[in-house]
Parts: structure tokens; C-alpha cells; sequence
């Protein structure tokens, strides 16, 4: 076919020979429309492959088949691959697991390049990465057939081959500005697009005459350089996700090998192909609409059907008691915090449950550790409490630091989740357990001390713990990793608003940009936010799913972070378009308190998360709160403050 | 969105914790009082429109956390003052002590152009507590201090009970006004919330 031509992807008879068979001669394949009848009426099945199966981890039994699908409709193509219903051989894959991983009908719109592995052993796979630098999990092709789907799509959509990686496959979206750094370097030739914004019309249909047709033709010389750069960007934005690199970890061995061969190929391709592939024009230009905002990078509506994304209901009594052993050992922590992000607890739950995640018990002990533990911790609470309450009205005269200290405790609980039924109306009695705590804390940790915000972090804690010693022991636990937010010198927060505005950069250099540019990079826009762990943001039942969900540290123990990016990402286009200053943006963000989705913000905060990879992780300095801080040494300078 | 020409007054207001500055600028603003406000995390502001001699001012109040240990943030805050209103809580000794820190670390942190010459005002708040009689700073102290720093206007106030907040806010703005002048800015209409939108916030929502 004329497409097939043009971009001589044919390197050998056999895409030849698949490239023959019709599109028709597919669609007849015994469909049964019944269980997948996920096509619209005027949709065409170009492409179907039975056991293509995708590994969620490494245990055979674990693996999920389905049927992979290329659909077009309307001169789009769609891509979905479907697991088979209920021919688990698994109890532990739920039909829910199968659902998240579930592609429902992604268009190539949204799709930036296919990666095919085609090892002499084992399974052919392909890894589909998106537009937004996520990646599906490997697709094997247990039947085979990695070529033919490749040559499929080049049937229908512009696809070219990676100059550098013979393995991979761009997909031409022009309406991307990244695809389109890409398609100027990658595809030096004149392309006259007059389309529509909508990035689903940007397909070509295969008799779109507006590519000029690639003939040989001498390499410029700049072309290397410009190579460099757009393998840069490959590298940043095309990041294949923890999970798919995870799963193809096992197959590390059999990739270096792959790559080996993948070089050595490429070394003898360059020479005998580059030439009728490449042709440097001088107008490398891409005919773009003006756009006032620069867009996402990571184009996050899109993202909808990535994975993960689904939310889980809470983790509730049944399936609790599955993750405990007969003496109360949680067996597989992991799968429990796991869990735990995916859905949070039922409510009556989190009572027993906080006191794991946040440490206060260890997760390998018994109900009779614990019993223990307990009383010992009700004994040494009452004689840190006793410190204090053992001043009497005379001594505290001569001690100012604790009045102080005590009247600006008293002040704030005051000023606690007052209209809370738990806390409101006077001489409310957990208001004063509110104080006792802080108190307590305040000499537990006598450096420390108190500081505003902290009452904030503790009446959750007290609400769902209803006991005065074990709020105080879980709230110690929650200060072991959040106190340096309060440090006297505010270091803690200001690392963390440093990390923030690198990740910022890292996964949407315009809106950093902005932030820049209107000299807002120091995200104090941010600052109740981290704080308070987004305390004030949310209603009150929607920060205790927050913060168990935070606690549990997946994927990231600064997953906060990633949350607040999500929400200035679902923000960026009314920030940019209304060019909010360093006041207007403060106040908007203020203001976005109440009105925030949570479950939409953590499944964009997963995604980015993922997406960042380890540049995310490497853009967070060491002892970033909540990671233990690195050194031993004090952290709290206590030299400048009364309190 | 249509943008009116106006002048904008920054006006910043310190303080130590729980004196009353969040009460304070809500009552002036909305008019109203509440005993839920929360402690102040981090900043926020409102803007009030005032009009002096046929001129329409907006008025942009910033309220700041009071603990010391967030004062390294004022600097993003404090730059660009026209006014800084000093809150002191006329029950409590140390609020009142606090004042002069407070004035310098705004005159280091803002530094404004002419320090000499920057107008403060001084509020001591909460006059309304106990009919008077826990009250352990006396006017003439007050006022004794004010006289020293060049004649910082000062007024007694309630934030509960509206008592000399709107007066103590015009003071505030026509100082502000004698630096302010120079400034014209296009403001667009959204941030103009002193009636609407921020009501809602202060009187409605929990945050
Ligand atoms: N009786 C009385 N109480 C007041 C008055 N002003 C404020 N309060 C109370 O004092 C407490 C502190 O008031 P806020 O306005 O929150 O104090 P703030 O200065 O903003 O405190 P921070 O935000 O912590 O810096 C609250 O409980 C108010 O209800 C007043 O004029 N009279
Ligand atoms: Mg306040």
C-alpha cells in the first residue's frame, strides 16, 4: 500500500506478506460480539489476536489473556485489548484486577510509540507507550504475531521507525508539542497538516496526499545533533511505568541480550537504510493553530484510562481478617498498604488499622504484643503527662516558656474543627483532650515544642482513636516523620517546596514556566497544603482517606507531592489563561479548599508518580519529610524561639 | 473579563498568635464575627473597596500566621506594603512585648524605601473581654509606645464587637494611600471579592 511505501517499513517479506492480507479478511474471524461488543455500528475490526496475555507479576498463574483489537472508526484507529471473562486460573485475580487493566478502545491519537520485542526466545512482546510517557504493561503475544500488528497499524495511521531504536515505532501525533519536537527532528520532511485541534482527527488516512512522499536523499549534517535532542526527549517523557518495568525485569537478561542484537542491527541497518528513510528538508515546520495555553505535557484528561486508576472500595472487616494470622501478625504488610492506597478503610476499621501504618505497632506482632505494649505505653504517657501537670500556678509564674507555650496551645484547639459534632460546643471535653496531648507532646519532645499546625494533625488522630494515650503515641509516630515541618528554621518545608517545584519541572516544564516567570517558583501557594497534609483542603471524612492512604507510602513515600501537582495540573489551564500573579494564585489556591475531588486528584497523583519514575525520585533531596531525616544528629535548633 | 482601572493598597497585619488579626479583617470586610476561625496557616487576604474623594481604592488586607516560626515566609508576603497594622491583644503582656519585633522584622523583611517614614497603626484588640477587667495593658502604655516609633496612630478595638474596626481601618487606609498613590494597576474583576466571594469562604467553609 502507498503508506507502506512511503515510510519502507517492509524490511523483510514476511510484513510484505502480512501487509496483503485485507483488513477484511480479519474482521472475519469469528467475532463473538456478544461478550465483547465494545464496537460502535460503523467500527471495522482491522486487527484481532487471541492470547495476548499481559504478567501483572511474576507468577505464571497470575498472568491475564485477552484478546487484543485494532479498530477503526470514522478513519480513526483504536487499539483495546480485553481480558477473557472468568477463565481465571486464579482466585487472587479478581475480576476487578482484570478491569484495571482492561484498554478500552485507546485511540493512536494518544498513543506515542510502540516498542516490539521479538526475542529468538520466549514470547514476542510489545510495550505501548502514551502520549503522556505512561506505558501499558507488556502485551505478549503468546500466538505470535507482533509483526502483523505492527504492519496493521502502519496500514492505517503514520507510524515511523525510530532512527535510533530499530525496535520502535512513533506514532505521529501533531498536535502534541513534544510529538511535534519529535516529528521535526525524526521525520525531516514537509508536512503540511491544516487540521482541526481535536488531537483525534490527526490520524492521516492512508490516501491523505499531504505527505510528501520520502525519497533518498543526502543526510544534512546537523541531523545527528538534532537526533541527540530528540532521544533526550524520548528518554525523559517516554518513561515506561514502574509496573511494566517491573514485570520486565524478569526478562532484564534476555533484554540486554535483545539490545545487544538490537544495536548490532542497528549499526548494519544505519548504513544500508538511512538513506531512502531520511531526507532533511529545510522546512521541518509543522503548521500548529495558535494555542494561549501551553498544554500539558502529560495531557492528563486523556489519562482516564490508564491504569490504576480505578479506586477500590474500602478495605473492610472480611478482607481484613485474610491479611491476619491466628495470633493477629499481618502477614504481608506490603499487600496490605498496597491495599490500603488503593481503597483506604472502612471506617471502624481505622481505629485498629492507623496504629500500623503509622507505625505505632509494628505489623508483626500479636494481639498479645500488643496488649503489652499498650499497657507499658498508658504507664509512660501518664508520666510524661505528669511532667507538666505537676507544675503548680506558682512555679509556672517563673516559667515562661511553658505559659507561653500553654497559652498558645490553649488558643488553638480552641480553634480546632469546631464545628465538628466530636469537637464543638464549650467546655467540650476532647477539646481538652486536644490540649492534654499537645501538652504532653510539647514535652516529650521539649525542643520541638508546639507549633501552629499541629493541632490540625492531631484531631483526626484523636477523633479516630477515641484514647488519650494511644492518640498521643500515634500522633508521636505521625511527628516522627512530619516534624520537621515545624522545625524553627522551616528547612523541613522548605525542602519539600523545592522538591515540589522540581517535579514540577520534571513533569510540566510550561506551567513551571509560568511559575517562573511570574516569580512564583517558591510555591508558597503550596505551604498549608504540605504543612498540614492537606488538612484544610478536603472535608473532614475525605482527609482521613487521604492520610491513610499517604501513610501507607505507595508508591512513594512522597506521593503529597505528586498530589500537589495533580491538583495545579487540573488547575494549569485557568492559572495560565487568567495569568495569575504570586497573589491572585495564592488566593485561588486558598480558595480551591472544599472543592477538590480526592479520587480523581490520587489516581493523577499515582499516574504522575509513576511517570516520574526514578527522575521523580531523584528530584526529591535525601531526608525530605516524611523520610526520616539523614542525619542523627538534632534536628530541632531550639537558640532563636521562647516557645 | 473586563478589567477597571484602580488602585490597589497592600496592607499587612502582624501580629502574635490569637490576638485577633483574622478577626479583625473579616469584621471590617464582612462585617461579621465568628469564634470558629481557624488558626492561620501560611497567608491569605481579602480586599475591601474604599473610596476617598471620589476615588475608588482597593484595599488588599493580608493576614499572616502569627507564630514566630513562620515569620521566614513574610518576606513573599510583606513586599510592596503600603500600611502594616500591628495587633496587640490588650490581655496579654507578651503580645504587646512583641510589637517591637514585629515592626522590625516588617521593616527588614519589606524594607520599604523610606523606613522613616512608613505608616503603621497599632491596634490593641479584644478591649471587649470581661468588661475590661482582665485587660493588663493600659492605653496610656500603648500609646506611650506609639508616640515613641513617631506617632504610630493607635486604636482600641473589639473584632467581636465591631467596636473602632471600621474606624481604625480608614486611618489605615488613607496611610496607606500617602505611598500607595504612585501604583496604578489593572485589576481584573475576579479578585475583587471583598463582597462575594471571599464572604463565603470566611463565614462558610471550615478551612
Ligand atoms: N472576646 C474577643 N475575642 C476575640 C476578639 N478577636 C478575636 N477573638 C478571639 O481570639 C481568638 C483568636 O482570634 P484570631 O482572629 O483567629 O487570631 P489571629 O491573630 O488571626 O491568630 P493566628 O491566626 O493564630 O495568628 C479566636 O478565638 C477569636 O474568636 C475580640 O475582639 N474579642
Ligand atoms: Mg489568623
Amino acid at each position: 500500500m502507498f503508506e507502506t511505501e512511503i515510510h519502507d517499513l517492509s524490511d523483510d517479506a514476511d510484513y510484505a506478506a502480512a501487509s496483503q492480507q485485507g483488513p477484511s479478511s480479519k474482521a472475519g474471524h469469528g467475532i463473538s460480539n456478544q461478550s465483547y461488543s465494545s464496537e460502535p455500528e460503523n467500527a471495522e475490526i482491522v486487527y484481532l489476536k487471541d492470547n495476548v496475555t499481559i504478567h501483572p507479576t511474576q507468577y505464571a498463574t497470575e498472568r491475564i489473556s485477552g484478546r487484543l483489537k485494532l479498530v477503526k472508526q470514522d478513519s480513526l484507529l483504536f487499539m483495546s485489548w480485553i481480558p477473557y471473562k472468568g477463565q481465571s486460573s486464579n482466585a487472587r485475580l479478581s475480576e476487578r484486577d482484570k478491569n484495571l487493566y482492561t484498554i478500552r478502545a485507546v485511540p493512536f491519537a494518544d498513543i506515542r510509540s510502540i516498542r516490539r520485542h521479538t526475542p529468538t526466545i520466549g514470547w514476542q512482546y510489545v510495550i505501548v507507550v502514551l502520549s503522556s510517557g505512561l506505558a501499558y504493561p507488556p502485551l505478549y503475544f503468546y500466538n505470535g504475531g507482533v509483526r502483523e500488528f505492527i504492519t496493521t497499524v502502519k496500514q492505517h495511521i503514520v507510524i515511523v521507525r525510530s532512527s535510533e531504536d530499530a525496535n520502535v515505532f512513533l506514532v505521529n501525533n501533531f498536535q502534541d508539542p513534544l510529538q511535534r519536537t519529535l516529528s521535526s527532528l525524526e521525520l525531516p520532511r514537509t508536512i503540511s497538516i491544516a487540521k482541526s485541534a481535536s488531537s483525534s482527527s490527526f490520524t492521516n488516512s492512508p490516501s491523505d496526499g499531504n505527505l510528501e512522499r520520502l525519497d533518498g536523499g543526502p543526510r544534512q549534517k546537523g541531523s545527528d545533533a538534532a537526533r541527540d535532542i530528540s532521544i533526550q526527549v524520548l528518554e525523559k517523557f517516554s518513561l515506561v511505568t514502574r509496573f511494566a518495568r517491573e514485570t520486565t525485569s524478569q526478562l532484564f537478561r534476555e533484554s540486554l541480550v535483545d539490545d545487544y542484537r538490537a544495536n548490532e542491527n542497528k549499526k548494519s541497518n544505519r548504513s544500508s537504510q538511512d538513506k531512502p528513510r531520511e531526507i532533511v528538508s529545510n522546512d521541518v515546520r509543522v503548521t500548529r493553530s495558535e494555542v494561549p495555553v501551553p498544554s500539558d505535557p502529560l495531557e492528563f484528561d486523556k489519562l482516564s484510562l490508564v491504569w490504576g486508576k480505578p479506586r477500590q472500595p474500602p478495605l473492610g472487616p472480611e478482607e481484613w481478617a485474610t491479611f491476619l494470622d491466628s495470633e493477629g501478625r499481618i502477614e504481608d504488610f506490603t499487600a496490605l498498604k498496597k491495599r490500603i492506597f488503593y481503597g483506604g478503610v472502612e471506617h471502624n476499621l481505622r481505629k485498629e488499622i492507623w496504629a500500623f501504618l503509622l507505625g505505632y505497632y509494628a505489623h508483626d506482632s500479636t494481639y498479645a504484643e500488643r496488649q503489652h505494649v499498650m499497657a507499658v505505653m498508658k504507664s509512660e504517657y501518664e508520666t510524661i503527662k505528669n511532667q507538666w501537670q505537676s507544675i503548680s500556678p506558682e512555679q509556672a509564674k517563673r516559667f515562661t516558656k511553658f505559659r507561653e507555650r500553654k497559652g498558645l496551645i490553649e488558643r488553638d484547639v480552641v480553634r480546632t474543627d469546631r464545628s465538628l459534632p466530636f469537637y464543638e460546643g464549650d467546655e467540650n471535653p476532647n477539646v481538652h483532650l486536644l490540649r492534654n496531648i499537645l501538652l504532653t507532646y510539647s514535652f516529650y519532645n521539649f525542643d520541638l515544642g508546639y507549633c501552629q499546625g499541629m493541632s490540625d494533625l492531631l484531631s483526626p488522630i484523636l477523633f479516630i482513636m477515641e484514647d488519650e494515650p494511644e492518640s498521643f503515641w500515634c500522633f508521636v509516630s505521625l511527628m516522627e516523620r512530619l516534624g520537621p515541618n515545624f522545625n524553627r528554621d522551616q528547612n523541613g518545608m522548605h525542602s519539600q517546596l523545592f522538591a515540589l517545584s522540581k517535579l514540577v519541572e520534571l513533569l510540566d516544564s510550561p506551567l513551571h514556566n509560568y511559575f517562573k516567570q511570574k516569580d512564583c517558583l517558591n510555591y508558597f501557594f503550596c505551604f498549608r497544603w504540605i504543612l498540614i497534609q492537606f488538612k484544610r483542603e478536603f472535608e473532614y471524612d475525605k482527609t482521613l482517606r487521604l492520610w491513610e492512604v499517604l501513610w501507607t507510602h505507595h508508591p512513594s513515600e512522597h506521593l503529597h507531592l505528586y498530589v500537589c501537582i495533580a491538583i495545579l495540573k487540573r488547575q494549569r489551564a485557568k492559572i495560565m489563561q487568567e495569568q495569575m500573579s504570586f497573589d491572585t494564585l495564592l488566593k485561588f489556591i486558598n480558595e480551591l479548599s472544599g472543592c477538590i475531588d480526592l479520587d480523581a486528584v490520587l489516581r493523577d497523583a499515582e499516574a504522575l508518580c509513576v511517570c516520574a519514575g526514578e527522575n521523580g525520585a531523584a528530584s526529591i533531596p535525601p531526608g525530605t519529610p516524611p523520610s526520616l531525616p539523614v542525619e542523627d544528629e538534632c534536628i530541632y535548633q531550639q537558640d532563636d524561639e521562647a516557645l | 473579563m473586563p478589567s477597571r482601572r484602580r488602585t490597589l493598597l497592600k496592607v499587612i497585619i502582624l501580629g502574635d498568635s490569637g490576638v485577633g488579626k483574622t478577626s479583625l479583617m473579616n469584621q471590617y470586610v464582612n462585617k461579621k464575627f465568628s469564634n470558629q476561625y481557624k488558626a492561620t496557616i501560611g497567608a491569605d487576604f481579602l480586599t475591601k473597596e474604599v473610596q476617598f474623594e471620589d476615588r475608588l481604592f482597593t484595599l488588599q488586607i493580608w493576614d499572616t500566621a502569627g507564630q514566630e516560626r513562620f515569620q521566614s515566609l513574610g518576606v513573599a508576603f510583606y513586599r510592596g506594603a503600603d500600611c502594616c497594622v500591628l495587633v496587640y491583644d490588650v490581655n496579654v503582656q507578651k503580645s504587646f512585648d512583641s510589637l517591637n519585633n514585629w515592626r522590625e522584622e516588617f521593616l527588614i523583611q519589606a524594607s520599604p524605601s523610606d523606613p522613616e517614614n512608613f505608616p503603621f497603626v497599632v491596634l490593641g484588640n479584644k478591649v471587649d473581654v470581661d468588661g475590661g477587667n482582665s485587660r493588663v495593658v493600659s492605653e496610656k502604655k500603648a500609646r506611650a509606645w506609639c508616640a515613641s516609633k513617631g506617632n504610630i496612630p493607635y486604636f482600641e478595638t473589639s473584632a467581636k464587637e465591631g467596636i473602632n474596626v471600621e474606624e481604625a481601618f480608614q486611618v489605615i487606609a488613607k496611610n496607606a494611600l500617602t505611598i500607595g498613590d504612585e501604583e496604578e494597576i489593572y485589576l481584573p474583576d475576579t479578585i475583587d471579592v471583598g463582597s462575594n466571594n471571599s464572604q463565603q469562604r470566611a463565614s462558610g467553609c471550615e478551612c
